[in-house]
């Protein structure tokens, strides 16, 4: 057995025996991938749109509380259905009978408030078993309210049967939202898969700082001097280290391709194009989350700036929702992830595509395990010459 | 004997600061060599260059004949490491550490299991040999620090000050195990800063100071290079006065004086001259109830060459 393997092999038993591997590398990523599922499996189900259904209550009748409901009946019915009440009363029955999940308010005094430079208010009222519908329906209020380019308009989201009065600033409490096709966005991932997907992905980059970190503990533990001045070469030392990070990420991975696609029906796509793309995709992982051990003194500096680097990366590359395809800053940006690669190529390699769709953003993705890889190799090796 | 270690003029800088100055000594097979010095003298930069884990801005180290640098594996095969701080996992059992560092090594199947077992029977661990190290005591975790680094029957072990922070009780198991590696035809380089130490384990004894060595030898000849005598002292039930001739006679013996019950005596070598010296005083009618030797030590000798003590 090389040293390199013989290193790699030690301290995988230390990562089972003290459980962190599991936790991190498979448990959390597999739980969280189910949650997301659950919460917001619907919006990705191929084939129905997001299905939002919502209501309006216009006691207003004026052309500017109108322009609201006549923009989202434009949208697709695939996307949201939108049905209009007298009364609030009304509008409440359906959401108790659960025929809609939240809808719009607009009060008589809206347009007035509106021409006299006054607040003007939407209300958004919401079931609270649909905190996200409702939370997507304040969204399209605050964008029509920006769209008005007139008064400040504060959108108020009540959550029906909290009984709770509105608190704050209600425009603080809504958020801007970008309708966007997300069957475009993710070429025809399915929520099972995406998740899946996103969130072993995501975790891949905390799961190989067990292996890259390794030098820093070995050195916090004094066992790095005796590693140092054995008969072994400073590669093999470098190398078991990153053996071990390569290990614990396809296990990581494999792990979720194999459970998501029994137990949640996620459907990966063509199995050598994803091993290509796992493959490149730990790469990546070793390579980054190696070099910002290579630029820190302790396991823990490791840990706090690596959890930061894939946080940034994962939110940046997609894996809690997806970024748009646009020609805006943000989806030019998201590129530069090895997760969006990731997901892209994922989503080549959806409707029964040859593994060669793979190949473009497992390119992609080995430029990144390639550049940081070969610069962490340098730093360390540069670090363990005294 | 043949020479397993030889150092020549040893270099480190660090900055502004030359942590070693020259530094050159030997260590022959199955010698146990001391390098005695206050914390900061310069002892682990030594040591980690003559180990492979620093390179010398200056001068060679050969052990068994190969050339040491920080990437020649072949010369760090004859080395053994026990470093100042513990280096060992704590979440492995002590057997698995021994195993895991001897396949580091080179070693494998029986021959290993067989050392292992050797090893721990050596430290005194047989016994916890399957529990984790993290639940070892302080004393225990020394002592398998130590076994790691013999584990591999190294030609030159190096310990580096391995009784610091240890309990009186692991501290003598430890130098008892470090005793019984010369009687192997190990040869030890041993650090420390306490003169007890050096002066219990070690053949030849260096002393090193502000990155320099101030004088080598055995422990006779370095007490010899500051002029210290062993000073004996005997009391008896009587009146002693009639000895003081007679002993003044003998061969070794460069003064005697007594004072009412006792009689005090400068020897060069108290060991040789003691039985000669007794029956001197018995034969001129003393009656000896009590005998009392002290030799010079090498706190003396430290104090006399750098002008301080080896705990500044």
């Amino acid at each position: 057995m090389s040293a390199a393997v013989l290193i790699a092999t030690k301290d995988l038993k230390l990562r089972i025996r003290d459980r962190s591997f599991i936790i991190l590398g498979i448990v959390a990523p597999l739980s969280l991938a189910v949650i997301f599922n659950l919460v917001f499996g619907n919006a990705f189900d191929a084939g129905t749109g997001i299905g939002l259904e919502l209501g309006v209550v216009d006691l207003d009748q004026s052309e500017s509380s109108r322009g609201l409901s006549q923009l989202l009946e434009a949208q697709d019915d695939e996307f949201l259905t939108l049905t209009s009440f007298d009364s609030v009363a009304m509008a409440e029955d359906a959401i108790g009978k659960d025929e809609i999940k939240a809808f719009f308010l607009f009060e008589e005094d809206f347009s007035q408030s509106l021409t006299s430079n006054q607040a003007a208010t939407i209300f958004v009222v919401g079931d609270i078993d649909a905190p996200t519908t409702t939370q997507i329906a304040a969204g399209f209020a605050e964008s029509y309210g920006t769209s008005l380019d007139a008064v400040r308009i504060a959108v108020l989201t009540i959550v029906q049967l909290t009984a709770s009065p509105p608190a704050g600033n209600p425009l603080s409490a809504a958020f801007s939202y970008e309708f966007t096709d997300v069957e475009a966005a993710t070429r025809q991932l399915d929520g099972n898969t995406y998740f899946a997907a996103a969130m072993g992905v995501f975790f891949l980059f905390f799961t190989v700082q067990f292996g890259v970190s390794g030098l820093l503990e070995e050195g916090r533990l004094g066992t790095l001097d005796r590693l140092m001045v054995a008969p072994i070469k400073k590669s093999s030392v470098i190398g078991g280290k990153a053996i071990l990070s390569f290990a614990l990420g396809i296990i990581s991975m494999g792990v979720m391709v194999v459970v998501t696609s029994i137990l949640m029906g996620a459907v990966w796509g063509a199995p050598l194009g994803v091993t290509l793309l796992v493959v490149a995709g730990v790469l990546s992982a070793v390579g980054i989350m190696g070099l910002v051990a290579s630029v820190v003194k302790t396991p823990e500096g490791a840990g706090n700036l690596g959890a930061i680097i894939a946080v940034v990366l994962g939110m940046l590359g997609g894996v809690f929702f997806p970024i748009g395809q646009g020609d805006d800053l943000l989806s030019k940006l998201t590129f530069l992830t090895p997760h969006a690669w990731f997901m892209r190529g994922l989503g080549d390699l959806a409707d029964d595509a040859p593994w060669t769709a793979a190949l473009p953003a497992t390119g992609a993705i080995m430029v990144f395990a390639v550049v940081c890889g070969a610069i962490a190799w340098v730093f360390v090796r540069r670090s363990l010459s005294r | 004997m043949v020479d397993i270690l030889t150092a020549t003029d040893l270099v480190k800088r660090f900055g502004d600061l030359t942590a070693v100055n020259g530094v050159s000594f030997s260590i022959a097979d199955g010698e146990t060599f001391g390098l005695l010095g206050p914390n900061g003298a310069g002892k682990t930069t030594a040591i980690s260059m003559i180990s492979g884990l620093l390179e010398s801005d200056a001068g060679t180290v050969t052990v068994a004949g190969d050339s040491v640098g920080t990437s020649s594996t072949k010369a760090k095969a004859h080395i053994g490491l026990v470093p100042q701080e513990l280096a060992i996992y704590p979440d492995l059992t002590g057997e698995e550490n021994l195993h895991f560092f001897g396949r580091l090594y080179g070693m494998g199947g029986d021959d290993l299991g067989t050392r292992v077992d050797e090893v721990l029977d050596i430290v005194g661990l047989s016994e916890r040999r399957h529990d984790f190290t993290k639940e070892y005591s302080g004393g225990m975790k020394r002592r398998l620090n130590i076994g790691i680094g013999l584990l591999h029957k190294p030609r030159l072990l190096i310990l580096d000050e391995p009784t610091v922070g240890v309990d009186p009780q692991s501290r003598n198991a430890i130098l008892e195990s470090v005793e019984s590696l010369s009687d192997e035809g190990m040869a030890v380089l041993y650090t420390t800063h306490y003169m007890e130490e050096a002066e219990r384990l070690c053949d030849r004894v260096a002393i090193i100071d502000e990155g320099k060595i101030k004088a080598e030898g055995t422990r006779r000849e370095l007490v010899s290079l500051v002029g210290e005598k062993d000073k004996i002292a005997i009391v008896g039930s009587g009146s002693l006065g009639a000895s003081v001739e007679p002993v003044s006679q003998l061969s070794g013996i460069s003064e005697a004086s007594s004072s009412e019950h006792r009689l005090d005596v400068l020897a060069d070598d108290a060991s040789s001259v003691l039985p000669s010296l007794l029956m001197a005083v018995t034969d001129s009618g003393g009656v000896i109830t009590g005998v009392e030797v002290i030799e010079p030590n090498l706190e003396a000798v430290f104090l006399h060459l750098t002008g301080k003590a080896l705990r500044d």
